[in-house]
């Protein structure tokens, strides 16, 4: 083979015949189209021989078009069943062997100019491969060619065939690579995308409007930039246009959704924003989401998520949904197109969640939309009616979280949710299913809650009671406003009505007792109904006496959740919240009413359970994956959710459907989000606390006054030991009460592990926290230390850079002066030197002046010097008499004077020396 | 958000020049002592008006460090116009202009109007360049030529108009073929077309780019 091969090559450039060199051509291509050998000899000695005929002849259309399409079949892979798994691919090492130098590369660009339709289709495929195998080096190369991805974007605009090639090549291109996905940008990108989709038919077009999405895609990822440069030019309305559903047939072939799943990708990633920590991010994102917003994407997205459900899709969506949740029996592609159709509403409501969040003009725009064309509705009812009737639950989910976000932080639009809520006769809320289109969103939401009863399905209930939950969520006057709601009775014989709040007991009651009947096996779709009531609950209960005082209004309630709370089968969640919830009936209870007040409620939990349990609870639900997952994620916001690419979240759909005998349901992750979870842990410390404070200091029921134990002067013997007789029974019995509670207290104490085990446990933790405030103490004196220190050594290095400062200033101001004085010195010179000029072209006439000016400067200089000579002789004559007296000193030192003079006569001669110069 | 004429632009010049702060001042109207490195490129925008027609500028602010030249290069050919800028105070900056003039020429479309800008210009007792150098060297290779300031704002406006004034002037004289969107100039949707298709042979070559 190899032979053969070099052959061919050998034909090609050294053939001299141009028939004959064609041939081999083709020959060639055939060869390395079918086999890998001939893919490995001709890796090892073919890319000069192609190159060279690229680079030389470019004017034999045909010789250039054999060397490319030899050049695309040495680059893909042959499929051979029986080519084995570790064998070298040649293909992919000839691509290596290819990209690797950047010149064949800018080669290539350069022949997308030619005119040839074969020479630019098969020099893209080629692109295409090089890029599949070795992206990285290929985007580099091409960012070092100028007008590179000019010529790549070019090709956006020629014959179909071609415009389909280049697209997919730059969405390889643009993955992951910002520079490229800002210069694919500036060359109008944008335009040219939005063009072809629009030439396409929409989200109704082709895999070509995929491709197109997912470049648009590529080029919004993580890029402020380009975001920002979308905004300004096209607007986002291209991109609603896509959105926007056409006719009233919702039938969605699977191009369609996944068209559609790609733009609402694109609107999530620019709600997402760039990548940067930008400080005006926020104030960017809520821009976004205004623009958006006043753009209808609100509309579009309602239309898609809620609208579209209406009466033609409901049929569609059960049988999603059933399909879902046999997923794991049989998968396959049909139930995958099932899946993405749920998904896209699923998606869509998400994209309305995350709009709304923490934005209050979003808020209002959604409350106040209304929907439908015949009979209309606000758009909340209509996505609580998703809530209540969907049969995916992902659906319910992400409708749910529509309210949550809806709800949160906005009091008003509570308060106008809560203000519809007012109880039906019992034959409106019974009323068939079909007429809730006229029915307001409080109706649907009661009707909800009571609907199912009659059925035994609590499902809807369930939901409802967690949109109610929402509602309810730290607003006092919804809560009260909620606990005044009394519903009649199913049948009148059953007694009168009973308030809303019972009624959710009742049906927390009645998930469990079922759950009991059924058995576990087919329940666990289910296991999340008591869980979210228990949250509705405890949702109420915070911060509400009112509440707590008509939950404790019916003795049972308490008797029950007792039990729920010791009873084994229930899960984890079930008994944490539900002592969360007797927690509740503590810490918020104001009842002076015995038997409801505090003390009764933890004298009970205390017989019936006992402290140490009850604590127990607490630190078993903490420990459950659903609280230490969301606490893990505590400042997790909506927004941030990573947004991963919309194939892996389905994956992520598939595996929430498997049954795998998980305690809790795996919606409830969404359902206990981390603001939840943030709640129930800030209410067991102050649980705790409370209960301790509580039990230990029992109200005492006999006040001891020691003045009363004294004989009243009034008073008989017989009248004074009756009173004292009275007063000691009444103690006595106290006594008997103390001592049973201390009984019980041991019982307590012996159950959980052993009176030697528990308490000291206790008094352990206290010790241990004790060790811990000290530790923490010291923590905070040593950082308060090094902050001292850190300050004292930050006023040091300011004073320093102030005198660093000043310095600065002093030699810039020298400097300065300095220049001045040059710069005057240069001015003067300069004045001198045209004076001079001036004298010199100034001829004879000037010349007088110039003898006078001279013998005038001569006269002074004489002057001077004369003056100067008169002063250096009296200093020479001082100095004279000076040397001499020291010479005479020294010689009476014994000292040889002339010897130490020698070399100073010189020195002295000089000036004067000097100064005769002058002269 | 319609407009007339849509023109891009690219900023170039050395590294520390203030490219970056002239069209912060001039799209936000404020100055940014202290301005990281750009970074590859990026992007800003604004609407103006000549002739009483609303123009949208859209400007690429280009990295100047050597390293990032070759990403920058490929933007040369599709602007309609760009801002050559030095820096007053710093002689190698001026020095540099031939270099990046024979890259400009080199890869964008001859028909680019290049404004000369000498930034800093508030900067007077630091100058190491002076106003008539600039203006020379603005002469000898066709360019229009203003000194500015992004500090003080002084002529930012005036630099970004005026070259949006060329290439319209350049426009209406028929030099564009304005249906070719690779010149860097997109006609709106809201504005009056110009008279495009109507460009005559002779001055789509004439290669000058100061009318």
């Amino acid at each position: 083979m190899n032979s053969y091969v070099e052959r061919l090559l050998d034909r090609i450039s050294n053939g001299k015949l141009a028939e004959d060199r064609r041939n081999a051509m083709v020959e060639l291509q055939s060869v390395v189209a079918e086999s890998n050998a001939a893919q490995l000899a001709f890796g090892a000695m073919g890319f000069p021989v192609l190159m060279g005929v690229l680079k030389e002849e470019r004017d034999d259309v045909e010789m250039v078009r054999g060397a490319l399409e030899t050049l695309v079949s040495a680059l893909t892979p042959i499929d051979h069943a029986k080519s084995q798994k570790n064998e070298v691919q040649p293909a992919l090492m000839n691509t290596d062997l290819l990209s690797r130098e950047a010149d064949n590369i800018s080669l290539l660009l350069s022949l997308l100019a030619e005119d040839d339709f074969y020479v630019r289709y098969y020099t893209l495929q080629i692109l295409t491969a090089l890029l599949t195998n070795s992206p990285n080096r290929l985007q580099e190369a091409i960012l070092t060619i100028p007008r590179g991805i000019t010529r790549l974007m070019d090709m956006l605009m020629d014959r179909e065939v071609i415009r389909n090639e280049a697209l997919l090549l730059l969405t390889y291109l643009t993955r992951e690579a910002e520079e490229i996905q800002k210069i694919v940008v500036f060359e109008g990108a944008f335009e040219k995308i939005f063009s072809i989709i629009k030439e396409e038919g929409g989200s109704d077009g082709g895999v070509v409007v995929q491709d197109c999405l997912e470049l648009l895609n590529n080029l919004l990822r993580n890029n402020a930039s380009n975001q920002i440069l979308l905004r300004e030019t096209m607007g986002f309305d291209p991109l609603l246009l896509i959105l926007k559903l056409r006719g009233v047939t919702y039938s969605f072939t699977q191009q369609k959704t996944i068209n559609l799943l790609s733009a609402l990708e694109t609107i999530n990633l620019l709600i997402m924003g760039g990548l940067e920590a930008d400080p005006g991010k926020e104030a960017n994102r809520l821009t976004k989401k205004t623009t958006l917003v006043q753009k209808k994407v609100l509309d579009h997205l309602l239309m898609l998520g809620v609208e579209s459900q209406w009466a033609p899709v409901a049929v569609r969506c059960s049988c999603a949904s059933d399909t879902l949740s046999s997923v794991c029996e049989a998968p396959g592609k049909i139930i995958k197109l099932c899946m993405f159709t749920v998904y896209s509403h699923f998606q869509a409501l998400r994209c309305i969640g995350d709009l709304i969040c923490g934005h209050p003009k979003n808020l209002d725009a959604l409350g106040s939309r209304i929907l439908g064309e015949g009979p209309q509705e606000p758009a909340l009812n209509s996505i609580l009616r998703i809530i209540l009737r969907t049969s995916s639950t992902q659906e319910f989910v992400a409708a749910d979280y529509v309210f949550k976000n809806f709800c949160e932080k906005n009091a008003d639009g509570q308060a106008m949710l809560a203000s519809t809520l007012i109880p039906q006769p019992y034959s409106m809320t019974h009323a068939p299913l079909e007429e809730d289109v006229n029915m307001s969103f409080g109706s649907m939401l009661l009707r909800g809650l009571t609907l199912s009863e009659s059925d035994g399905d609590i499902e809807t209930c369930c939901r409802a009671a967690s949109v109610l939950s929402h509602v309810l969520k730290d607003n006092i006057q919804c809560k009260e406003r909620v606990l005044r709601i009394e519903l009649e009775a199913p049948m009148p014989s059953l007694g009168g009505p009973e308030p809303l709040m019972h009624r959710m007991v009742k049906y927390l009651a009645l998930a469990s007792s079922m759950k009991n009947r059924d058995g576990k096996s087919s329940t666990s779709g289910n296991s999340y109904v008591q869980p979210i009531i228990l949250k509705l609950l405890v949702t109420w209960l915070a911060d509400c006496p009112n509440a707590v005082n008509c939950f404790l209004d019916s003795r049972p309630h308490l008797t029950y959740l007792l039990e729920l709370v010791s009873n084994e089968s229930e899960s984890v969640c079930t008994r944490g919240l539900g002592a969360v919830i007797l927690g509740e009936c503590v810490i918020y209870n104001k009842s002076p009413e015995a038997g409801k007040d505090a003390f009764s409620v933890v004298d009970t939990i205390s017989q019936k359970l006992g402290l140490t349990s009850y604590f127990l609870k607490f630190d078993e639900m903490q420990k459950t994956y659903i609280f230490a997952s969301a606490s893990s994620a505590q400042p997790r916001k909506p927004l941030t959710r990573s947004t991963a690419a919309s194939m892996a979240d389905i994956e992520d759909v598939d595996d929430s459907y498997l049954p795998e005998g998980k305690v809790d349901h795996p919606i409830l992750s969404s359902i206990f989000d981390s603001l939840f979870v943030t709640l129930v842990k800030s209410l067991e410390a102050d649980i705790r606390e409370k209960i301790v404070e509580v039990y230990s200091h029992p109200k005492s029921k006999v006040a001891v006054v020691p003045a009363e134990l004294e004989q009243k002067s009034v008073e008989t013997e017989a009248e004074y030991i009756k009173r004292l007789k009275a007063f000691v029974e009444k103690q006595c019995t106290e006594i008997q009460d103390l001592l049973g509670r201390n009984a019980i207290l041991a019982e307590d104490l012996a159950k959980t592990g052993g009176g030697s085990n528990s308490q000291p446990e206790q008094r352990v933790g206290g010790a241990s926290d004790r060790v811990q405030v000290e530790t923490i103490r010291r923590d905070l004196q040593e950082t308060t230390q090094q902050v001292e220190l850190l300050k004292a050594e930050k006023v040091k290095a300011e004073s320093e850079a102030s005198t660093y400062r000043n310095l600065a200033g002093k030699i810039e101001s020298d400097l300065k002066s300095l220049s001045d004085a040059y710069n005057s010195l240069e001015q003067a010179n300069f004045q001198l030197e045209n004076e001079v000029k001036a004298l010199r072209s100034g001829g004879p006439s000037t010349f007088p002046d110039v003898e006078a000016i001279k013998a005038e400067a001569r006269e002074e200089a004489q002057k001077e010097s004369e003056a100067e000579l008169n002063d250096l002789l009296v200093c020479l004559g001082q100095e004279q008499s000076r040397v001499e007296k020291l010479s005479a000193r020294l010689v009476e030192l014994g000292e040889d004077v002339d010897k130490l003079l020698e070399g100073i006569g010189d020195d002295v001669g000089l000036p004067e020396d000097s100064e005769e110069e002058d002269e | 958000m319609s407009y007339a004429y849509l023109f891009k632009y690219i900023i170039i010049g050395d590294t520390g020049v203030g490219k970056s702060c002239l069209l912060l001042q001039f799209t936000d109207k404020r100055f940014q002592p202290v301005h990281d490195l750009t970074i590859g490129v990026e992007f800003g925008a604004r609407m103006i008006t000549i002739d009483n027609k609303p123009i949208k500028l859209q400007i690429w602010d280009t990295a100047g460090q050597e390293s990032f030249r070759s990403i920058t290069r490929s933007y040369y050919r599709g602007a309609a116009g760009a801002l050559l800028v030095y820096d007053i105070t710093r002689r190698e900056t001026f020095n540099h202009l031939a270099s990046w003039l024979e890259d400009a020429r080199q890869h964008a479309n001859a028909n680019m109007s290049i404004m000369l800008i000498g930034n800093k210009c508030d900067l007077a007792h630091r100058r190491a360049v002076s106003t008539e150098e600039g203006e020379q060297f603005a002469k000898e290779h066709g360019l229009i030529f203003m000194e500015a300031s992004a500090k003080t704002a002084q002529n930012v406006e005036e630099a970004f108009i005026k070259t949006a004034a060329t290439i319209y002037k350049k426009i209406q004289d028929g030099v564009f073929d304005v249906s070719n969107e690779s010149y860097g100039i997109k006609v709106g949707y809201g504005g009056i077309p110009g008279p495009s298709g109507g460009r005559d042979g002779s001055s789509a070559q004439a290669g000058g780019c100061c009318s």
